[in-house]
């Protein structure tokens, strides 16, 4: 299967066991350290549930991949956007939209700045003459 | 055991074991459906991401050249540049260099 950005995957690097609570998180972008208390909180609290959480927990770690290397993030923006891409692709869609009409009116403010200058300079030289 | 409550077992374990996880299925399947995007378009919008992301540095590069061949640049700009920047992004993606400057101008 190839590698996806929106597939669930262990994440043994940052993971303290396997990996299931580090790989949510990374997931979902919810901080680590809530999710491993979450996870413990709810076992706790359902008295263990006859063992149902943890084994959960070790059927996540059999069935899910390690996470590919070349899904690795290049910073916490990039990560940032495909958590966001996992829970509501079109509005990440939208970002990237509105990022690149920024780009373009920024574009065209430095056009429009740069001709008027060289208008400007084209005028004292006229003025000169 | 007399014929309804035989009955009455099996349909029983037949909607517990068979059309509950069936019915459980089937929702998760329609929710994967809706929430996620297909391989192509995922590549795409990884393209689409990097492309806007270089070019918003090389927009910042272009911008500070301007800016500082020729003060005038920075100052007609500032109020609507800054009045958008609220709408369209996000705090932590302007790099910080750049908000620093346009203050100081």
């Amino acid at each position: 299967m190839t590698p996806r950005r929106t597939r669930f995957y262990l994440d043994k690097q940052n993971g303290k066991f396997l990996g299931v609570c580090a790989g949510i998180a990374d997931y979902t972008g919810i901080d680590v350290l809530l999710v491993r208390v979450g996870f413990m909180l709810l076992n706790f609290a359902t008295g263990f549930f006859g063992g149902f959480g943890l084994l959960a927990y070790f059927m996540v770690a059999w069935l899910a991949d390690k996470k590919p290397h070349e899904l690795d993030y290049v910073d916490r923006e990039d990560r940032k956007f495909w958590q966001k891409v996992r829970a509501r692709p079109g509005a990440s869609i939208r970002d990237v939209r509105s990022s690149f009409r920024d780009i373009d009116r920024r574009l065209a403010d430095v056009e429009m700045h740069i001709t008027s200058q060289n208008r400007r300079l084209a005028d004292e030289i006229e003025a000169l003459r | 055991m007399d014929a309804p409550v035989f009955f009455v077992t099996i349909v029983a374990i037949l909607t517990t074991l068979v059309g509950l996880p069936w019915m459980i299925f089937h929702y998760i399947t329609q929710w994967k459906k809706n929430a996620s995007i297909t391989v192509e378009d995922e590549n795409l919008l990884d393209e689409l991401h990097a492309l806007a992301r270089r070019l918003e540095d090389r927009m910042n590069t272009i911008e500070r050249i301007v800016a500082a061949d020729s003060p005038s640049f920075r100052p007609s700009l500032r109020e609507d540049r800054d009045e958008d920047l609220e709408l369209t992004r996000s705090p932590t993606r302007e790099p910080l260099t750049t908000r620093t400057r346009r203050r100081d101008h």
